[in-house]
């Protein structure tokens, strides 16, 4: 690397994204300040700070691969992706009812989140590959089969919601890549025709959410009980919130996992509706500028890895505040870099590392 | 290909390619998305804030009533009539469990070795109209448990969520069915009790709490229950306290001194019960004729009170229910019977007091009156006295309780040469001496009993009075009912010259300290309008009725009705009364309940003493009375074979 391409590294991005984690890590001390009664410091967020750490080594190893080297190792990153995926459903721990979980003796990893990658750095070369014949619906096929893999494999644990991240990081990006327009329509279309046989692969367990969610079901205490919390401990912040430390719904504990999905719940409420705007602010700011970097990127290949990743950022986003909310059922998906989770925070620091690996390396043509 | 132009170009330069345009969608895409979210979150906590801030303080806050200890009673002398004993009651709160509650409800199971179904029966919410608990109050799984397994369970509470151990007070009668018809007993608050009490501010009722079901224990509940206290806590998800925010203590209830005497109360019970054999029921009332203070009211046979503050079996309850003597009715104050001739003594005072006769009038029984047809006098209905008596004045009447005598005050000579006091003058005397209507003693379910007149004969038989009711009237038999105890107050009247007193079985109120917080005051419902001398003249006649062979200044000749149970020591005055009921055998006899109604000693009276013996007879209960009032003048037991016995069934 060139000494002034340093000059291009985004550092604002890096800032904000800083922010965030320390934010993150901020917000699992609060959460689970007084989960063992009385008020210390847990586990976690030691563990969550050591996450960070090796999220930033894996940040800083991606950024300095050059990105063309994953255009040239696409296929095989993809396959080992889905490999792994696979192997999830051989070897993986059953936790909850669902296979999520390759333990690797010192640490569990949840292969479906590093996966996102390589689904992006797949989908992302044969987009750029078939540029010129994107119109062509052959290749729309063939990508939503790329995604359709994992996210069938994913389905398999059973986790519908990031099957489902896959499936939006494959729109987008096929969005980005110049789909048309009636073939957009057509299989958003198709998806909402066949959604109702969602319903029939569907566990139990889902469908209760669903409807919960709907209201076809009253049940405060037992399958929307923590749906329910969430929305009271958000609404109970206010503007400004019951103060760090102070959210009764999260300190007492009547939000549970208050500290991993539900860790929206907990900034709304103790630090009110203008910590939560500031949130969206640092996130929208995020998403907007990862936007610039692919919009100032005259190739396709990096372009559409970042597209992939800020799609990733953004469905994940809105669908774990969604259901924190109340707009949307209980979906088992992390807040990107605030929720406690060693995949989810390595995964998303991997992601910027790629992000600011383009910005980097944006000019350097080849092909 | 990209156009190699673009190299060249500035950074800042708009770029024109296909993609530009997408990346500005994209943007306003993640702008909705924000846009989206922030509109909610402004909805949910700016606009609906109050709303969820509620909801969490729900959440969060709780309060705990701390029961308070109940008021226990003393009988006059301060013996100690009731018991409040820690016991320790398992109770679950089911917002408290968690979302599968069946482990818990099993190990639950397992330590109250009680089955699972029956605690999850139990903890059944009742459907929403019915509903008297919301789920976070605790629900009763099993009183009473050992201390052992009160402490294991509380040891066990990680593993036992929603699971409690309330320490509660239980109910103990030390001397059950000795004053189980006065104490009552508490047990806790039926559904329809609860609705009028969970508005009570003062006394904080919960659906949980015991409440006075009968007896003093329900009509005293206002003294007796203290004033629950409150504790304000914060509590986390399992329901553990994390905070407390404020306490208010408990106010304990007020403690009773009662009126009765257990030691004559026991010893009353211990006199009627050697005799239960002979009758179908006993009840006995002790009254101080100065104040209306209730010294002692028994009724057999009786129940243990304990029984009811414990939980009874079904099994328990149907057999006191049917039994046919009906242990669970305080005979004294709840059952009506004819007074039988102790009814006379109302029809003497009546008589007096409206110049009907004066102590003087003479009558002559033959045995019998006959009452002439209204339509033809040579047809006559025969109105039997129980003996014939002779001349007869208003002493010896009533010593000798002449029917024919009492008669002629009633009905007047049948012959018509003066007149008697007629239904509606006996209707008003009996009401100035308290019958027909409560007398409003501290017990619940008190009967009112009947004093009949025209108007009512009509009512209920489409019948006019006729002259005959009258002279039936006058010796107290037909339509005239009373309790036992409106009977002793007519007594007392005569005793104390004129009042008559709400009969008290509170002596007085204290606090937890011993503190009169209410002392007792005499009651008088009214003084009766006969003067003090007339009185004196029916008492005279009582004194009589307990004397043998004797015979008034003026010569008339008595034998005493209950002339058996005189006690040489104390001059007793007292009215023996027979009442019959039923249909006649066939000799003509009907079956007959017994009463004795005395006051002593004679001149200076200090106590009063009423026993009726259902099924039995009058000497019966007039032995009764003596027996009591020897234990109350510390006299020696009359031993059952030196006592004079009468040779003829008395009235």
């Amino acid at each position: 690397m060139e000494r002034d391409q340093w000059k291009q590294f985004d550092f604002l991005l890096m800032a904000v994204v800083l922010v965030l984690v320390g934010w993150g890590l901020a917000m699992i001390y609060s959460a689970t300040y007084r989960l063992s009664g009385t008020p210390a410091v847990d586990p976690r967020v030691y563990q969550q700070a050591v996450f960070l750490a090796v999220g930033l080594l894996a940040a800083a190893v991606v950024l300095f691969i050059d990105y063309n080297l994953f255009r040239d190792f696409a296929m095989p990153i993809y396959i080992v992706g889905v490999l792994s995926l696979a192997g999830v459903l051989v070897i993986g721990q059953i936790t909850h009812g669902s296979q999520r979980w390759v333990d690797l003796g010192f640490f569990s990893i949840q292969p479906s989140e590093p996966a996102k990658l390589t689904v992006i750095i797949g989908l992302s070369r044969y987009l750029a590959d078939h540029e010129d014949q994107i119109h062509e619906f052959k290749h729309i096929l063939v990508t939503l089969l790329m995604a359709a893999i994992p996210a069938g494999l994913t389905l398999a644990q059973p986790d519908m919601t990031t099957a489902a991240v896959y499936i939006a990081i494959w729109l987008g990006m096929a969005v980005m890549a110049g789909m048309r327009f009636w073939h957009t329509m057509a299989l958003t279309c198709f998806g909402i025709a066949t959604g109702p046989l969602a319903w029939m692969f569907m566990h139990d367990y889902q469908r209760d959410r669903v409807r919960v969610f709907l209201g076809l079901e009253d049940d405060p205490t037992g399958k929307g009980y923590n749906a329910i919390q969430a929305v009271i401990g958000v609404g109970a912040g206010g503007w400004f919130g019951r103060g760090f430390t102070s959210g009764t719904q999260s300190q007492l504990h009547f939000l549970r996992v208050q500290y991993a999905d539900y860790i929206f719940s907990v900034l709304a409420e103790e630090l009110g509706f203008i910590g939560a705007l500031a949130l969206f602010f640092i996130f929208l700011f995020l998403c907007w500028r990862c936007l610039g970097v692919a919009g100032r990127c005259p190739q396709t290949f990096p372009r559409l890895v970042v597209t992939g990743v800020v799609v990733m950022f953004a469905f994940q986003v809105f669908v774990n505040i969604g259901m924190n909310i109340g707009l949307l059922p209980p979906a088992g998906v992390t807040l990107p870099f605030i929720s406690y989770g060693g995949s989810s925070l390595i995964t998303a620091l991997a992601a910027v590392g790629l992000v600011q690996n383009v910005a980097l390396r944006r000019r350097e043509e080849r092909r | 290909m990209e156009p190699i132009r673009s190299l060249e170009e500035p950074l800042e330069e708009p770029v024109r390619h296909p993609y530009t345009g997408r990346i500005l969608l994209f943007r306003l895409g993640c702008f909705l998305l924000f846009l989206a979210l922030a509109a909610r979150l402004f909805w949910l906590q700016i606009l609906e804030g109050d709303l969820y801030r509620v909801k969490a303080d729900d959440n969060r806050f709780r309060q705990l009533a701390i029961s308070a200890p109940r008021g226990v009673m003393y009988d006059r002398n301060g013996l100690l009539l009731i018991r409040n004993r820690p016991s320790y009651a398992v109770s679950v709160i089911p917002a408290d469990l968690p979302s599968d509650p069946k482990p818990v409800i099993q190990r639950l199971s397992h330590l109250l070795e009680m089955s699972t179904e029956d605690i999850e029966h139990r903890l059944q919410p009742a459907p929403k109209g019915e509903r008297t608990t919301d789920d976070f109050s605790p629900v009763s799984i099993k009183n009473d448990v050992q201390v052992k397994l009160a402490l294991t369970i509380e040891e066990r509470s990680l593993e036992l969520p929603g699971v409690h151990i309330e320490v509660k007070s239980r109910r103990e009668y030390p001397d059950g069915q000795i004053t189980s018809h006065l104490l009552g007993y508490v047990s806790r608050v039926s559904k329809e009790q609860y609705d009028k009490l969970k508005d009570d501010r003062t006394h904080k009722y919960s659906a949980n709490d015991d409440v006075g079901q009968t007896g003093l224990e329900a009509t005293q509940e206002s003294w007796l229950r203290g004033i629950p206290g409150q504790r304000q806590l914060v509590v986390n998800a399992s329901g553990q306290e994390v905070a407390q925010l404020s306490q208010i203590d408990a106010e304990p209830g007020k403690n009773l001194r009662l009126t009765i005497d257990l030691a004559l109360q026991r010893e009353i019970i211990s006199i009627l019960d050697k005799h239960m054999k002979d009758y179908k029921s006993a009840t006995a009332i002790a009254m101080d004729p100065r104040n209306g203070q209730v010294l002692a009211m028994v009724t057999l046979p009786t129940y243990d009170n304990n029984l009811f503050s414990q939980g009874i079996s079904q099994e328990q309850f149907d057999q006191l229910v049917k039994d046919d003597a009906r242990p669970l009715v305080n005979h004294a104050i709840s059952d009506v019977y004819p007074p039988g001739s102790v009814f006379k003594v109302i029809v003497a005072s009546g008589a007096l007091q409206d110049g009907v006769v004066t102590r003087y009038t003479q009558a002559f029984c033959p045995g019998y009156i006959i009452v002439p047809h209204w339509l033809d006098p040579n047809i006559g209905t025969k109105l039997p006295c129980w003996a014939p008596h002779g001349t007869q004045d208003l002493i010896s009447g009533l010593a000798n309780s002449c029917d024919v005598y009492f008669y002629y005050l009633g009905g007047g000579p049948p012959r018509g040469e003066w007149e008697g006091l007629g239904v509606d003058r006996i209707n008003k005397w009996a009401r100035a001496f308290g019958l027909g209507q409560p007398t409003g003693i501290d017990l619940p379910a008190e009967a009112s009993g009947n004093v009949p007149d025209d108007a009512w004969k009509r009512k209920t038989f489409k019948e006019p009075w006729y002259k005959g009711d009258t002279y039936n009237l006058s010796i107290g038999q037909g339509f005239v009912t009373v309790t036992p105890l409106q009977m002793l107050n007519v007594i007392t009247v005569i005793a104390n010259g004129g009042a008559l007193y709400r009969p008290q079985l509170v002596l007085d109120v204290e606090d937890a300290s011993g503190k009169v917080v209410r002392p007792f005051q005499p009651d008088v419902i009214r003084k009766v309008p006969v003067s003090p001398e007339y009185l004196g003249y029916v008492a005279q006649g009582m004194r009589a009725g307990m004397l043998v062979n004797t015979h008034t200044p003026e010569g008339t000749s008595y034998v005493g009705t209950s002339y058996t149970a005189e006690i040489p020591e104390v001059p007793m005055a007292g009215k023996t009364g027979t009442a019959e009921y039923g249909e006649p055998d066939e000799k003509g006899k009907m079956k007959t309940h017994g009463w004795f109604a005395a006051f002593a000693p004679y001149g200076n009276p200090e106590i009063a003493v009423l026993v009726f013996v259902q099924n039995g007879g009058a000497t019966d209960a007039s032995e009764r009375v003596e027996d009591i009032m020897r234990y109350y003048f510390r006299l020696p037991q009359q031993p059952e074979d030196t006592r004079v016995k009468p040779n003829t069934a008395v009235h």
